[in-house]
């Protein structure tokens, strides 16, 4: 019975964060169902019920209850509605940003991404990234796992590129080929492969081991490549 | 005086602090942000002032690279994403960066005096070998002078040499070091097409569906285009692969089939696999009736003769000489003719055995017999070793037998064509051939060569049973261009020559695909060290040939020879200098300026040299047909003896490459030593030797120790090592005998023993 009243319980809430959400089918949709509830997914709740709270309690004091509250009473009120629940809202929005960021969708959704996407979903293309998607050696966020360095300073340099992509999107000032900026770092790669027998009996890993380690050599130096290339962009780019 | 200032305008005590905290303020935070770009966007580790298109100095695989310069150095080096590798490279590669700046380039001239190389100007140098050529030329004629090359040498250098020994000297003795690699290859295309090198290309890859791979270690030696047949297979997992090696390599072990055949063995193979393709109704009776034409030695044949000649080599009768079972080979055979389309891949497996010749033509032969050839995917297709030894050498003829675009010395016609073209009087190029490569170095022996020039290349270390040849080249007036010093060839040399390499000179690389490319310039070379263009230059001039040689720079040398090619069927006369700086290279045949280059030859439609409107133009050959060559398997040239039990192969590893004069001094690849030699776990439990062991391998000519590898990647009754280290010189052991046909020594077995060091006698 106590189980039942759990269940009850969790399905209560999850109506309420779905009629908070205006696209509800996202917010606990068969991700959450497969995996129960992420950080992200809690927070853009929390965050939509903050801002719809905050609203509320600031039209409730403001125009209908403040004859009948206490000066400290009210006082307590405006800065829950005006400084709790808004910063409740920032957190909410910014983890939901962070979250979102870090889906396919979210890099598909600029058109100049598509012959990456697309290349990447081809169940024929040799491209590193589609043969580590069409593997599963990637479950999730296969764009943003390889392009985020492990660390609080890799998820700040995975949203800087992620801003300046953006940026470059908006102003329309990106140059043709797209091609990858400075050096990758390798130890996304070696994050994965290092320390597998695989790895470690090639001689050449060793022999480049410090030029890898400082990212002077890239892993796609031999590996690659791992999108479709400049020809290849071009080509996509005709297709459509 | 500041303050003076500040005051005389006004300025308060006050203001001026608050100005100078603006200003600090300003500095903290903006300076670090501006400087900081990796705010912004990710930075390359390395810095690079300008980005230059170019070539690897390596492989015959002919990467397309990006060189990065910054303050007149090589900095970086990555892989160019519009060339036909993709950005891909290989460890070498990738070590392109590093190669000018290594221990022991040769820095200036040097002249032996009393037995030791001391420095000198390049006027004494050069003044010294033009006398010494000279005199010889005078005292003993024109072949009393000879020419070694390289198929690491710009085409602009080996068509120089090449002019300037045939057309001015008067000597066909040009040779170079093509003839240890690739002469099988390019004998056998003759034979067959009429006319040398590949008929497919690169492409090729990303439409077969079944790969024959046959005495190639793709991934190790040619990693880039293994990766690419990689790519075919993940992208169409059903696509086959055939390996057929004595060892398990790394491409062995990517392969759905491997036929660990016995060295030297493989024309029974080959025979045996035609052999089930008329048996298996595979034969493409279009090919036979309207494309094919039948020889056996001098005699013409017909297809019935093939048959009765097949029926010799069932697979079961081979599967004993082979060491493989029958199973596999019919396997082997159906998966190769009965695919969409079969692309065959070989290089020194095939060409390094003295049946060179006839097994290349076999695998061209299976080709043609099942029409796996001329369709996108279905093509014979041999790699080549060097960076240059096609567009080099091949195809300038820079061979003792050779003239120009497939001429022949032997032809009459050939010669006069090339007489006219150069501008000789009639009888100038001489009508006899020239020493090829053992004969040129026998011929020192006799003391009937008085002076060689060797460029770009380290025959005492790489040719086979090395030994003899050494007190050979002690004894000829040995000129030596080389980058570096010492080299194991430089310790014999009279007068050393410091060549700039590679991106201290410009020039036009080709590769197996026949793809001309461009090496530029980028950086000076160190020291006085010239380019090989420069020095053969000085040499036409004072030996008296500057008239003749009057193409000074490397543009006007190829622009020069693409318009000679013009009156060939190897015309590239659409591919300026222009061009070759623009693009990423173009496939010839390219007769013209418009033309994109030809990615199949002898087919109409595709090959602007292809006539009508047929499958097939063969027109290398006058009747149109390419030839399938009847070959039997011969016997070893050196058993196995009670004495020497064991069959020697060699190779290479990724990571070195040839006699490791370059990749030998790279910092990065000193921890890899190729000192081992390999051997299965059952020879050394019967001879006792464990893995790490010292141990000595020797044959009838000579000995080399190495440790001991134990591993089953081997078969039994087979050792193999590399031949790239001079300490551990395999070429001592290796046998000098060599393919009649071709010319090129069989590296790939003889007969030896093995055992651990201490237990054996010495002397060899």
């Amino acid at each position: 019975m106590r189980v039942h009243n759990g269940r009850l319980a969790r399905s209560r809430f999850r109506l309420v964060l779905s009629l908070l959400a205006f696209n509800c089918d996202r917010l606990l949709g068969a991700t959450t169902a497969q995996h129960g509830l992420t950080a992200g997914e809690l927070m853009r709740g929390v965050g939509l019920f903050a801002a719809i709270a905050g609203i509320l309690i600031l039209f409730l004091v403001e125009f209908l209850w403040r004859p009948r509250l206490q000066p400290s009473t009210y006082r307590w009120l405006l800065f829950v509605g005006l400084l709790l629940l808004p910063i409740t809202l920032l957190l909410g929005v910014t983890t939901t940003l962070f979250e979102e960021t870090k889906t396919v969708g979210s890099c598909a959704s600029c058109h100049v991404m598509d012959p990456f996407v697309n290349d990447m979903m081809d169940p024929e293309s040799p491209t590193l990234a589609a043969e580590h998607f069409r593997n599963k050696w990637i479950s999730d966020h296969q764009c943003y796992a390889c392009h985020t360095t492990y660390g609080v300073h890799g998820t700040l340099a995975a949203k800087r590129d992620g801003f300046r992509h953006w940026w470059l999107y908006v102003t329309g000032t990106w140059n043709k080929p797209i091609q990858y900026s400075g050096s990758y770092p390798n130890s996304n790669c070696r994050a994965c492969h290092e320390g597998t027998v695989k790895f470690e009996e090639v001689k050449s890993h060793q022999a480049l081991w410090l030029d890898l380690e400082t990212d002077r050599l890239s892993c796609f130096s031999c590996h690659g490549p791992p999108h479709p290339g400049p020809k290849e962009q071009e080509v996509s780019a005709g297709n459509q | 005086m500041l303050l003076g200032k500040i005051r005389s305008n006004g300025l308060t005590r006050r203001q001026l602090l608050q100005w100078l905290r603006t200003i600090s303020t300003g500095a903290v935070v903006v300076g670090p942000l501006s400087a900081c770009r990796e705010l912004w966007e990710r930075q390359p580790v390395v810095p690079v002032e300008s980005w230059h298109k170019a070539v690897c100095r390596f492989c015959g695989t002919g990467c397309g690279i990006q060189i990065g310069v910054s303050e007149g150095r090589v900095v970086d080096v990555k892989g160019d994403e519009y060339a036909h590798n993709k950005g891909r490279l290989c460890i070498k590669g990738l070590l392109n960066r590093d190669i000018l700046y290594t221990r022991d380039r040769a820095l200036y001239p040097m002249v032996r005096h009393n037995g030791e190389l001391r420095r000198a100007s390049w006027e004494e140098a050069m003044g010294l070998v033009a006398k010494k050529f000279r005199e010889a030329i005078e005292q003993f004629g024109p072949d009393s002078v000879a020419f070694y090359g390289s198929g690491q040498l710009f085409t602009q250098e080996s068509y120089t040499a090449n002019k300037l020994f045939k057309a001015g000297i008067g000597t066909n003795n040009v040779e170079g070091n093509p003839r240890l690699c690739m002469a099988s290859a390019a004998s056998a295309y003759i034979s067959v097409f009429g006319k040398d090198e590949p008929m497919g290309c690169y492409q090729d890859i990303e439409a077969a569906d079944c790969f024959f791979i046959a005495g190639s270690n793709m991934a190790e030696c040619h990693p880039v285009l293994w990766e690419r047949v990689k790519d075919r297979k993940s992208s169409r997992p059903e696509t086959r692969i055939i390996v057929v090696d004595p060892r398990r390599t790394s491409t062995a072990k990517g392969a759905d089939l491997h036929l660990d055949i016995l060295p030297g063995t493989d024309v029974a193979l080959y025979n045996a696999m035609i052999h089930e393709f008329i048996g298996g109704g595979f034969v493409d009776q279009d090919m036979v009736e309207h494309y094919l034409s039948f020889k056996e030695g001098d005699s013409a044949r017909d297809y019935q003769d093939l048959k009765r000649h097949v029926n010799r080599y069932a697979p079961k009768r081979v599967a004993a000489t082979c060491g493989i079972a029958a199973k596999d080979i019919s396997t082997a055979a159906f998966r190769f003719a009965s695919s969409n389309s079969t692309m065959s891949f070989w290089t020194m497996g095939l060409n390094q055995q003295s049946q060179g010749t006839v097994a290349n033509r076999l695998v061209m032969a299976m080709h043609l017999l099942t029409g796996q050839i001329g369709r996108p995917g279905a093509t014979p297709f041999s790699l080549t070793g060097q960076p240059n030894a096609g567009g080099g050498v091949r195809d300038t003829g820079a061979l003792a037998h050779a003239l120009p675009n497939g001429r022949l010395v032997a032809n009459p016609r050939d010669r006069r064509e090339m007489e006219e073209l150069w501008g000789l009087p009639e009888g100038q190029i001489s009508a006899k051939s020239g020493y090829h490569t053992l004969a040129l170095f026998e011929a020192m022996e006799r003391g009937d060569v008085k002076c060689c020039l060797v460029m770009g290349t380290n025959p005492a270390q790489s040719l086979p049973n090395a030994e003899r040849y050494r007190p050979a080249m002690d004894k000829t007036f040995l000129v030596v261009a080389d980058a570096f010093h010492p080299t194991e060839t430089t310790q014999f040399a009279d007068v050393l020559l410091p060549a700039a390499m590679w991106a201290e000179k410009e020039g036009v690389f080709s590769q197996s695909e026949r793809r001309y490319h461009l090496v530029p310039k980028v950086v000076d070379s160190p020291g006085e060290a010239r380019s090989d263009l420069e020095i053969l230059l000085e040499l036409a001039e004072r030996l008296g040939h500057e008239d003749l040689i009057s193409s000074r720079t490397p543009e006007e040398v190829w622009e020069e020879w693409r318009k000679i090619s013009a009156h060939s069927k190897y015309n590239f006369s659409g591919i300026t200098y222009e061009r070759l700086k623009r693009e990423r290279g173009v496939l010839w045949p390219c007769p013209d300026k418009s033309h994109p280059g030809t990615c199949r030859r002898y087919v109409p439609g595709e090959d602007p040299l292809a006539h009508g409107n047929a499958r097939f133009d063969f027109y290398g050959q006058p009747d149109g047909r390419a030839v399938v060559w009847l070959g039997d398997q011969h016997n070893p040239k050196e058993p196995t003896s009670a004495e020497f039990p064991l069959v020697l192969t060699t190779g290479r590893v990724l990571e070195h490459w040839h006699t490791m004069t370059i990749t030998g001094k790279l910092e990065a690849l000193q921890e890899i030593r190729p000192n081992f030699v390999q051997i299965h776990p059952a020879d050394a439990a019967r001879l006792g030797i464990r893995d790490g062991a010292e141990v000595i391998v020797r044959s009838r000519r000579g000995q080399a120790a190495f440790i001991a590898q134990v591993s089953e990647t081997i078969r039994p009754g087979v050792v193999f090592t590399t031949f790239h280290s001079a300490k551990h010189l395999i070429n001592r052991v290796t046998n000098d005998v060599y393919d009649p046909l071709s010319k090129q020594p069989e590296y790939k077995l003889c007969a030896v023993s093995i055992k651990p060091k201490g237990t054996t006698n010495a002397s060899a």
